[in-house]
């Protein structure tokens, strides 16, 4: 619910008294939107590695493969898909694609276990990144990616029910759709999150669904011990196949939402093994083998970015010290000449990955559940059992439950 | 798919020990024929034979090390043996992939942890019920044979005692409907006075399933156990039946001691 309601809730706390500090603090409608997409990547990347137990490192390639059906699709350069095929459907066609892959991929990496399957799927993944980035087919400058043509796909991606316009609203930075419900006016920006956020809202429960299937506890007895799986007369082979295939799906829808709201990717933002990195960090922070964990894991890490970068007009705190903090203590000397003015800039500008690093090893050496994970341990051992066991069924309540993160 | 046979007594009769050899009347249910296993290159089971008849408990003892467990772990393929065959109602399981031979009836109770704690006691269960079975009938079933386990049955099953978890894992061997149970070591770890409880939880499964048991725990293996097998170094090196011999017996506790 609080993220159904955060586009409202920013609008009302910047333009309230304390806007200069809730600007600062909170993310921008544009930041939550990268929270969603991204945070239904990690979610995937969880779904395979943190439930089966299988370090799936080459999990950008399923997003990558996401992001670049869309695009292509819409250039015209997808053979018999034409560029106005509904956007939904190319999300389904994208995930489609990526359970090919994933199969290919997975009947060959999953002979190896352990680091060993990290390392291969790893290994595929930056074998199609090399090819992409030099694949000039994509576009005339392959390396620093393509855009969506507006010759042959002028309109917005709409996200709705295909084939009928009336239930369809345009999707992007730029050209999306403006709404009025009421009194309610959305511009672009917030349509777009509320569209991206129904997509990952559907693969969320889809995920969820599955992992308290049958099928998930599977997974979970495969994590634990493999072979007593096997023993007990499960084909584990299988069921991990399945289950990196469903993962992948998810990861190239969460592409094709990147690449639809953004109408242009690279090869970097990607099929980049740095892509699967960052799914691996905000898993590690918001909770490894806890679906909506990543989400908050992502929504931890961009907040944490947005707070310490200057990037972007959407606050932080370096430009709120700068125009904060009164002149004279700006320009108080601390050190060999050096001014606190300057010391700011020296440490907040541009250095946020620095300090998430730091965050990042104190998160694994302190806080090993993540951030989920740790909230449901603490409460599964003073609560009642059955208020732990109502938390495990009822994760969905805490996806909504936002806000908690939202006022670190 | 059980067997409705009550555990008989060996009717094959005259086993002497020590013998390597064991007569036998029809097909067994299990037979074992001079199996070589390795880990990696070190050379584990030189050679081991043995036959488990329908409705049988048959035991499996020696000290550490000899290659009880690898003897369990070759039968159902999870360190495939590199000679011989394993004959499972005269077909040889060889080769074939491990969760073939568990869905032909082969169930596996574990030593150590033998349960997935991840998932809840009934998850526990109602994995290991076959697709097509009655979940809720199975459940039952365990509840009614093990109270315990049903006063705990949505906590998480690495939260159990030793001796629950033990339970458990023989619970999960009683619903997968299966024919043959390969019990590792059911008392290893556990208080004498949860060993009886297990001791009769392995009575109350051979009612429905041929046992094979490894167990150090001499007594309690002769007593649940209609005919043994001594395993020494890799090989069978003495066998029979356990009413021919006591747990004080000489020849036999030379076998188990280091």
């Amino acid at each position: 619910m609080a993220l159904a309601l955060y586009p409202g809730f920013y609008t009302l706390a910047v333009n309230s008294p304390a806007g200069a500090e809730f600007v600062t603090v909170l993310p921008r409608v544009e930041t939550m939107i990268v929270v969603l997409y991204f945070g239904l990547f990690a979610m995937s990347f969880d779904f395979i590695s943190g439930y089966t137990g299988y370090l799936s490192f080459g999990h950008a390639v399923f997003f990558g493969t996401g992001a670049y059906t869309v695009i292509l699709a819409a250039n015209g350069k997808l053979p018999l898909v034409p560029t106005d095929t509904p956007f939904v459907l190319l999300l389904v066609l994208a995930g489609l694609l990526a359970v090919l892959l994933a199969v290919a991929i997975g009947s060959v990496s999953f002979r190896l276990s352990g680091v060993y399957f990290a390392m291969i799927t790893l290994g595929f993944s930056q074998v199609i990144y090399v090819f992409v980035r030099d694949w000039d087919y994509v576009g005339s400058n392959p390396r620093d990616g393509v855009s969506v043509s507006f010759d042959t796909h002028p309109e917005a991606f709409e996200v709705g029910v295909p084939f009928v316009d009336a239930l369809g609203l345009g999707l992007g930075k730029l050209n999306g759709d403006e709404l009025a419900l009421g009194v309610v006016d959305l511009s672009t920006v917030e349509v777009s999150y509320y569209l991206v956020g129904l997509v990952v809202l559907v693969c969320y429960f889809a995920m969820q669904r599955i992992i308290h299937s049958p099928f998930g506890k599977v997974m979970l007895a495969i994590r634990e011990n493999e072979e007593r799986a096997r023993a007990v007369g499960y084909d584990t082979d299988r069921y991990k196949l399945v289950a990196f295939a469903v993962s992948a799906f998810f990861a190239a829808v969460a592409g094709g939402l990147f690449a639809g709201y953004s109408r242009a990717v690279s090869p970097d933002e990607t099929f980049f093994f740095l892509v699967t990195g960052d799914a691996l960090l905000v898993s590690i922070i918001g909770g490894f083998g806890t679906l909506a964990g990543p989400l908050f894991g992502t929504l931890f890490d961009e907040l944490f970015r947005e707070f310490l970068s200057k990037e972007g007009t959407g606050g932080g705190l370096l430009p709120y010290l700068q125009s904060h903090l009164p002149q004279g203590v700006l320009e108080a000397v601390i050190y060999n000449g050096m001014t606190v003015g300057e010391a700011v800039d020296t440490f907040l500008n541009g250095h946020a990955s620095l300090f998430l690093g730091v965050l990042f090893v104190l998160f694994v050496l302190f806080v090993p559940g993540g951030l989920l994970g740790t909230v449901r341990g603490r409460l599964g051992g003073t609560a009642s059992k059955q208020v732990a066991a109502r938390l495990r069924s009822a994760g969905t309540n805490e996806t909504s439950g936002g806000a908690a993160s939202e006022d670190d | 798919m059980s067997s409705s046979d009550t555990p008989t007594d060996d009717a094959s009769g005259a086993e002497t020990t020590p013998d390597t050899e064991t007569a036998s009347t029809g097909t067994p249910l299990l037979a074992v024929e001079d199996i070589h296993s390795y880990y990696g290159e070190s050379h584990i089971l030189e050679g081991v034979s043995l036959e488990v008849e329908e409705g049988e408990v048959v035991a499996l003892i020696g000290r550490n090390g000899v290659g009880k467990t690898t003897t369990l772990r070759s039968i159902l393929q999870l360190t495939p043996p590199r000679e011989g065959r394993v004959r499972y109602r005269g077909t040889d399981l060889v080769g074939m992939g491990t969760s073939d031979v568990a869905q032909g009836g082969i169930g596996w109770i574990p030593e150590d942890r033998r349960v997935f704690s991840a998932l809840t006691v009934a998850e526990n269960v109602r994995i290991a019920v076959p697709k097509g079975s009655d979940v809720d009938a199975a459940l039952a079933q365990v509840y009614e044979t093990f109270p315990a386990l049903e006063e705990r049955k949505a906590a998480e099953a690495g939260a159990l005692s030793g001796g629950q978890q033990q339970m458990l894992a023989i619970a999960r061997g009683l619903v997968g409907e299966n024919d043959l149970l390969l019990v590792d070591e059911p008392s290893e770890g556990l208080a004498p006075q949860i060993v009886a409880d297990v001791a009769e939880a392995i009575s109350a499964a051979s009612e429905a399933a041929t046992v094979l048991l490894v167990e150090q725990n001499l007594p309690l293996a002769l007593d649940l156990a209609d005919r043994f097998y001594v395993l020494d170094n890799g090989t069978v090196v003495a066998s029979g039946d356990t009413d021919d011999v006591s747990a004080e017996d000489d020849d036999l506790r030379r076998y188990l001691t280091a």
